[in-house]
């Protein structure tokens, strides 16, 4: 399956992918002083672009990690810089922190040498909606059939970020409407309603899908969501984690749950963030 | 000069220097090598990591397994040594255990780099954090005491207030200095902590 936008590419496509072999690209994630899995994704990803020698150089900088925001300019050597914020939805990091802290002024900063290219962040790709039809797809057993089988995408709630809900009823709305066959397609939430505690009396169908629309695996779904949805009764130690995602089915009675790792962590993403890039140029740069 | 350049000329062949806990050696096939200080003399013994990811993996957990937020951390664990030919690879593994602390010790040498007052890092902060700023002088250098000078091996380049008078940082022979130029993560955090205890305390 396809993810990407299908469109040809634009004419001069040479010349631009000869100009970004001479632009670094900058992953921006949020990172943890807690969980060591909250930045792997962005890790990943930075290393597949990486290695597709697209960009000059590809680097990642942390809020709560290192390389933080502030210690990254002396590491990168090119003159033009698209930053791609690996967030999942507009709000308050993408407007107010990582702006400020990187010291950006709007779509392009030219300061010091160096030119930046703000990108948006990798949640508001339309191509996300595609993803998590393709990772509810592929965790659900063959024999079970999507129309038996009802979608919930669940995200945080309450925080800082509205936005961050917002972006989830979009992606509801968005895989409602194209067409895919499950039973029933719906956002839950960790702290708000409706909320993913409830997925028994929230859906009717024999089986559920749920799809986390975080960044990574860290607290949140390798040991939050598992307790509200009861197919852990702890939050399991870091180190145990993975094991959430293997054991899938998880039985209910006569009803099946599938879990699904984050979304963020799909390989998909690296294609997702590179095409950030494009958008920018076509978009935004001046 | 790029950063790749500078590495290779601090770095010539047949040297070698200290960086926090490691020693990086540069053999006199110009190829290099860094392990931990610990293991600098049973090299052949040790376990090698051939890439930045890998080493990025071992700097993430102390040899208890415990994460490490704070790479600068007094607690790199040891048993390993990673060998390569290229400076600029040898670079990315380095920046894999230390982030970025080469590339800023080179842009604060040349004078690009400017530190940034604790004042101002704090004062900038929003959202959770918005109230770090109003630690006391005395918190922030009880901060400094038991968050950098124990749990740091970098040398702090900022002072408390934009003003106040701070020794500039410079190498000792054989030795690639760690230096701070911005309250990291840790440290708002903590400031955060100190805030909140004095506000407690004064209800
Ligand atoms: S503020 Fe600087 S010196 Fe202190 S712990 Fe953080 S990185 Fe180390």
């Amino acid at each position: 399956m396809k993810i990407l936008s299908q469109t040809p590419p634009p004419s001069g496509e040479g010349s631009t992918s000869d100009r970004l072999r001479d632009c670094a690209l900058l992953i921006l994630g949020h990172g943890s002083t807690e969980n060591p899995d909250s930045s792997q994704p962005s890790w990943d990803h930075a290393e597949t672009i990486a290695k597709s020698g697209r960009f000059g150089s590809v680097h990642c900088a942390f809020w709560k990690e290192e390389p933080s925001f502030r210690q990254i300019w002396p590491m990168i050597e090119e003159r033009e810089i698209y930053v791609v914020p690996n967030f999942i939805s507009e709000g308050y990091f993408t407007r107010q922190v990582l702006p400020r802290e990187l010291e950006l002024t709007g779509h392009t900063t030219s300061r010091d040498g160096r030119t930046v290219h703000y990108c948006d962040p990798v949640g508001v790709h339309p191509a996300m909606t595609g993803l998590l039809i393709k990772r509810a797809k592929e965790i659900l057993d063959s024999s079970v059939r999507p129309e038996d089988t009802s979608l919930i995408i669940v995200g945080h709630g309450t925080d800082l970020n509205t936005h961050s809900t917002e972006a989830i009823t979009a992606q509801v709305e968005a895989i409602r409407a194209s067409g895919e066959p499950f039973a029933r397609v719906l956002d839950a939430y960790m702290e708000e309603p409706p909320y993913i505690a409830d997925w028994r009396t929230l859906t009717d169908s024999p089986h559920v899908v749920v799809v986390p629309f975080f960044i990574s695996d860290a607290l949140h779904s390798y040991q939050d969501i598992p307790v509200l949805l009861g197919i852990e009764t702890e939050p399991t130690a870091a180190a145990s984690q993975r094991e959430v995602f293997r054991r899938n089915p998880y039985r209910f009675g006569e009803r099946t749950l599938f879990y699904s790792s984050a979304i963020g962590t799909d390989p998909s993403l690296a294609e997702v963030i590179v095409d950030q890039v494009r958008y920018f140029d076509e978009h935004y740069r001046s | 000069m790029t950063l790749a350049g500078e590495l290779e000329s601090l770095l010539p062949a047949g040297t070698s220097l200290v960086f926090g806990q490691l020693r990086l050696c540069r053999r006199d096939d110009g190829s290099f090598e860094a392990c931990h200080l610990d293991d600098a003399e049973k090299r052949e013994s040790l376990e090698p990591i051939p890439s930045a990811p890998a080493l990025r993996e071992l700097a993430k957990f102390d040899a208890a397994g415990e994460y490490r937020p704070l790479k600068t951390a007094p607690t790199l664990r040891g048993g390993w040594i990673t060998r390569c030919d290229e400076a600029a690879e040898f670079l990315r593994r380095l920046d894999a255990i230390y982030p970025g602390v080469f590339a800023t010790w080179i842009a604060y040498a040349a004078g690009r780099h400017h530190p940034t007052s604790l004042r101002r890092t704090l004062d900038r902060q929003t959202g959770m954090y918005r109230r770090a700023g109003t630690i006391t002088d005395g918190m922030a250098r009880r901060l400094i005491r038991e968050l950098c000078h124990i749990g740091c091996l970098r040398t702090i380049t900022w002072p408390i207030h934009d003003d106040d008078p701070v020794a500039r940082a410079t190498a000792s022979p054989g030795t690639l200095p760690m230096i701070c130029t911005e309250a990291c993560t840790l440290a708002v955090n903590a400031a955060r902590t100190l805030a909140k205890e004095a506000r407690a305390a004064g209800d």
